[in-house]
């Protein structure tokens, strides 16, 4: 605040270039890892040198093989003599199977509920809107622990209740955006011609706001995996013998002092995840969508 | 104006109530309270007294009515563990918590918003590249990581710090710096794009054209406008005091209201959830009530149109 540039810096203001033909290093960087974790949970069967749940129990609390452990464990094995790397490849599997659902469910949801207002506006609307007041007033952890604690815990309910994470997001976003559609010739037109509102809403609305969704995708992915593997780390999402990142990170805390790498090698791999999808999301929010910021 | 403080008041009071329903809901429909309470292999008659000491008897919709009255008249209900009243359980915890939550907002205010207009100032500069970088990490790293990663060094390698309890003020350092650092990172990126944004209106160069100073310009115009926003998300975390700090309670086992509702939760303490839960919600509901008023007095565009104020983000 103490020196404060001239006015010209304005200039620097203007919406980013259209057209470049590399993204910057650390988007490239999200990229690859992404891509990385994307294989590594496709083809966990292959790469894993264990299962997740196999005993060694000649080697347990052995530290990764560059701390001066064996490299028939190359990430370590926690208290039971199972192998951190085998555990760190399945969990990344389950995060991001629990990720991308979550996040499908909730784009799903809120979209469709998001034109339905635009559709019939009045009492439907007004209910939409309600709902949304009502997502907005309660963090989600609260409500998530609320819904988990009281019908248990099952993989499919926890995948579900993840999905309404941003729900509300989305349908704020497909409303305000199928309105404004609905006013331009475009919509109007194909509505004139005869088609029916699946039609008009899934083939003409859906594909001009889709950039805007898919921003708002890859904004709420990265949250979805920090609850996730927050409630898993409480002990309330994820249950074993499954195991997540979160899980593995509550599981490893119990062993902080002795075995720090049971604990560090998920951390590590829920801080890059999530950086690089933030990364690609800003990316692809200020080339897609400059009105997003 | 009083039409807009009227239609906020109504919002408000609306979304009470669907919490309110939302709860009884979820809680009462999630199972039979009764057998999960008693064991699965409690006496009939046991789970029997049970349900008719605790109304789970009458019908659904009885229930309800009951529900919402006791809820007005301030009664909570009683834990199902210790037959305490829940909402004394809570209270108790609530200084805890504050103890916590609040010094780790000043945290985030103090050191979030002037990071982010200092790099909206400096945009594309080497402190902008530097704020967003630390703001970027701040977001990706979940505070539970960050936690044990401070006990991993400051309580475990080095030894200056305990790792948990509530013993002494040096018990709160560590769990205030986690909440107050990954806060700071999110309303910095914040203030930052509410400030970006402001400094693209066309008012703004022409205060500058008209040969007012520079820091003229950012504070009298620039700053105002751009707080405008900005209380959204402060009024946010202001509402989330109370729950802000469940996960980073559960990592430095402080004593209060996360802890007790990760505890109630596991032991399926249907009371001690619902007072929560309650109590979460009134506050939330209740600072974004004070947000939308606040807005109605920053910028009285607001208060003529009837139009949802979506904000910023």
């Amino acid at each position: 605040m103490s020196d404060i540039t001239a006015p010209t810096s304005l200039a620097s203001a203007a919406p980013p270039k259209r057209g470049r033909s590399l993204p910057p290093p650390m988007v490239l960087f999200g990229l690859t890892w992404l891509a990385a974790m994307l294989v590594i949970a496709l083809g966990a069967d292959l790469l894993s040198p264990y299962s997740y749940t196999a005993l060694d129990l000649r080697n347990r609390l052995s530290p990764p093989a560059f701390m001066g452990g064996t490299w028939l464990h190359p990430l370590g094995t926690d208290e039971l003599g199972r192998d951190v790397m085998a555990r760190l490849i399945y969990s990344i599997r389950m995060s991001l199977l629990i990720a991308f659902g979550a996040t499908i469910i909730g784009a799903v949801i809120g979209t469709t509920l998001g034109f339905l207002a635009a559709h019939f506006r009045g009492f439907v609307e007004q209910v939409v809107l309600a709902l949304v007041d009502f997502s907005a007033s309660l963090p989600f952890l609260i409500l998530a622990l609320s819904v988990l604690a009281f019908f248990g815990n099952s993989m499919v309910l926890f995948i579900c209740l993840l999905g309404l994470h941003a729900w509300e997001r989305y349908a704020r976003i497909a409303r305000g955006l199928a309105i404004s559609a609905g006013a331009q010739g475009y919509a109007a037109a194909v509505r004139q011609l005869g088609a029916s509102p699946w039609r008009i809403y899934g083939r003409h609305v859906l594909p001009n706001i889709a950039s805007t969704l898919i921003v708002s995708m890859t904004l709420a992915f990265p949250e979805i995996i920090l609850l996730e593997s927050g409630l898993s780390f409480l002990g309330l999402g994820v249950q074993p013998p499954a195991t997540s990142l979160g899980s593995m990170v509550g599981y490893g805390r119990e062993y902080l002092t002795r075995a720090p790498w049971i604990l560090l090698a998920p951390a590590f791999t829920i801080i890059l995840t999530t950086l690089s999808v933030s990364l690609i999301g800003d990316w692809l929010r200020d080339r897609l969508d400059p009105t997003l910021r | 104006m009083l039409r807009f403080f009227g239609s906020r008041l109504l919002r408000a009071a609306v979304t009470i109530v669907m919490v309110v329903t939302f709860a009884f809901i979820v809680l009462r429909l999630s199972g039979d309270p009764a057998q999960i309470i008693m064991g699965a292999d409690a006496p009939p008659e046991a789970v029997d007294a049970f349900r008719t000491a605790w109304g789970l008897d009458q019908p659904v919709w009885l229930q309800y009515f009951h529900y919402f009255g006791a809820i007005f008249q301030g009664d909570l209900g009683r834990s199902m563990r210790d037959g305490r009243d829940a909402i004394v359980l809570v209270m108790e915890r609530i200084p805890a918590t504050l103890a916590l939550t609040i010094p780790a907002l000043l945290i985030k205010l103090g050191l979030g918003i002037p990071a982010g207009i200092t790099a909206a100032l400096h945009r594309n500069s080497f402190i902008d590249r530097a704020v967003m970088l630390m703001a970027v990490a701040g977001f990706t790293v979940p505070s539970f990581v960050l936690g044990l990663l401070l006990v991993l060094v400051f309580a475990v390698q080095l030894g200056w710090l305990p790792s948990g309890g509530q013993e002494s003020w040096r018990h709160a350092i560590l769990p205030i710096i986690t909440m107050g650092v990954g806060g700071a990172a999110v309303l910095a990126r914040f203030t930052r794009s509410a400030m970006l944004e402001v400094l693209g209106q066309p008012y703004i160069r022409t205060a500058s054209a008209k040969g007012v100073p520079w820091r003229a310009v950012v504070w009298g115009h620039a700053l105002p406008n751009a707080a405008i926003p900005t209380v959204t998300i402060v009024g946010f975390m202001v509402g989330s005091l109370i729950a802000g700090a469940v996960v980073v309670e559960s990592v430095f086992s402080w004593p209060g209201v996360g802890r007790l509702l990760v505890v109630a939760v596991a032991n399926r303490d249907l009371a001690v959830v619902q007072c929560i839960l309650l109590l979460v919600a009134a506050t939330m509901v209740t600072a974004n009530l004070v947000v939308d008023l606040l807005y109605g007095l920053l910028d009285p565009r607001l208060r003529n149109q009837p139009k949802r104020a979506t904000g910023a983000a």
